[in-house]
């Protein structure tokens, strides 16, 4: 059922919250005040804090989860929600206030470049060094980097990043094949299928208020999904190839 | 364990892994219940086929022999049973979960005064 959009704008911000009562409001501002031209969705991904009142009266379009479903499903909400509006590309960014608004905007021209199908605003592009990140999740970091680069040809030092801007024609496979987070599975699939995904150096500030999604029992549990994903994305990638040329 | 034993463990392992694998990719079977049953076949495989390792877990396990051949077929049971209760599991939960993301798509609408409320935490999810 396609949804009707709520402007004539070609662009959609989407932030996926859960739980950010405390930043929520002044990441919406900050995008509303640089990113005027473009929409803005939240998925109130069943947050069971204040996240969804201090939503009130600013005017954004909320979709609102009855219960907590993950990021990747809000992310997917979002994707769907672009698709059937149809929005011509779609921009994330986190709900914690940790990626600046106005960064976007040099991340954007990058994107208007024509040269990607998929843009990552990218915290190690150009140092490609995880520096200052905690042992585990850097070890993560680099583990996913390689094997994006094993799996696609081509090394993406950020695969965890959620600023990213999506390519209208990027809408379809990602709604098609199922993904946990949109991360180094979700980047190996698209990049094997022949999508041009790049990165774009991006500083981030520090989170001040929230948890992350990551635990101590995500250094375990994280890693074999999206492994498991990753190898299960490359198959599906050659079938829907093969699929591709067969028609 | 016999060469007969360990060929025929190893062969349900295999079958098993295989249909693990299958239903992680049709999304029938949750990723996160699918790396513990492929993580668990694959280490009681090593166990089956190293014979310094099933001597070891044995002897870890207290017993003086293998399990009896009874027990290891109600165990076999049980994972495959497990497999088939996980699977209806996840094709209920990815169904709500659709109808969630379905609902949220349809009643998005600009926030200018309707008034939100929370999720009631009881209701939350405890993802794997």
């Amino acid at each position: 059922m396609p949804v009707q959009p709520q402007s004539r704008r070609r662009s959609l911000v989407a932030i996926p919250a859960y739980n950010e009562a405390a930043t929520i409001r002044d990441v919406v501002t900050r995008v509303r005040a640089y990113l005027s031209d473009c929409d803005l969705l939240v998925v109130n991904d069943g947050s069971f804090d204040d996240t969804a009142a201090r939503l009130v009266g600013t005017d954004v379009i909320v979709a609102g989860h009855l219960c907590n479903l993950g990021y990747g499903r809000a992310i997917q909400t979002a994707v769907h929600y672009a698709e059937r509006a149809g929005y011509d590309r779609l921009i994330t960014l986190d709900a914690d206030g940790q990626h600046d608004p106005a960064q976007v905007r040099a991340l954007l021209a990058e994107f208007d470049s024509g040269r990607w199908d998929v843009l990552i605003g990218s915290r190690y592009a150009v140092t490609r060094r995880y520096g200052g990140v905690p042992l585990g999740r850097r070890l993560g970091m680099q583990l996913f980097s390689i094997l994006v680069g094993m799996m696609a040809g081509r090394r993406i030092y950020d695969t965890t990043s959620g600023l990213r801007v999506i390519a209208r024609q990027a809408f379809g496979p990602l709604t098609e094949w199922h993904f946990i987070d949109f991360h180094a599975e979700a980047l190996v699939y698209l990049m094997r299928l022949g999508y041009r995904v790049g990165e774009f150096p991006i500083t981030v500030e520090e989170r001040r208020h929230g948890q992350s999604m990551y635990s101590m029992a995500s250094l375990f549990k994280y890693p074999s999904k999206t492994f498991l994903m990753v190898l299960l994305g490359v198959v599906q990638a050659k079938l829907t190839e093969r699929r591709r040329r067969g028609r | 364990m016999t060469p007969a034993g360990v060929l025929v463990g190893t062969a349900i392992g295999i079958v098993l892994l295989m249909w693990v694998v299958t239903l992680i990719w049709h999304d029938r079977l949750y990723v996160g219940y699918g790396v513990i049953f492929v993580f668990g076949t694959v280490v009681a495989m090593a166990v089956l086929i190293v014979p310094r390792l099933l001597r070891l877990v044995t002897a870890a396990s207290a017993a003086l022999l293998p399990v009896p051949a009874l027990s290891l077929v109600a165990l076999v049971i049980l994972v495959f049973l497990m497999v088939y209760v996980f699977t209806q599991i996840t094709i209920l939960s990815n169904r709500v979960m659709r109808l969630t993301q379905e609902l949220a798509i349809r009643n998005a609408s600009p926030q200018t005064t309707v008034e939100q409320h929370a999720v009631d935490p009881r209701i939350q999810n405890s993802e794997f």
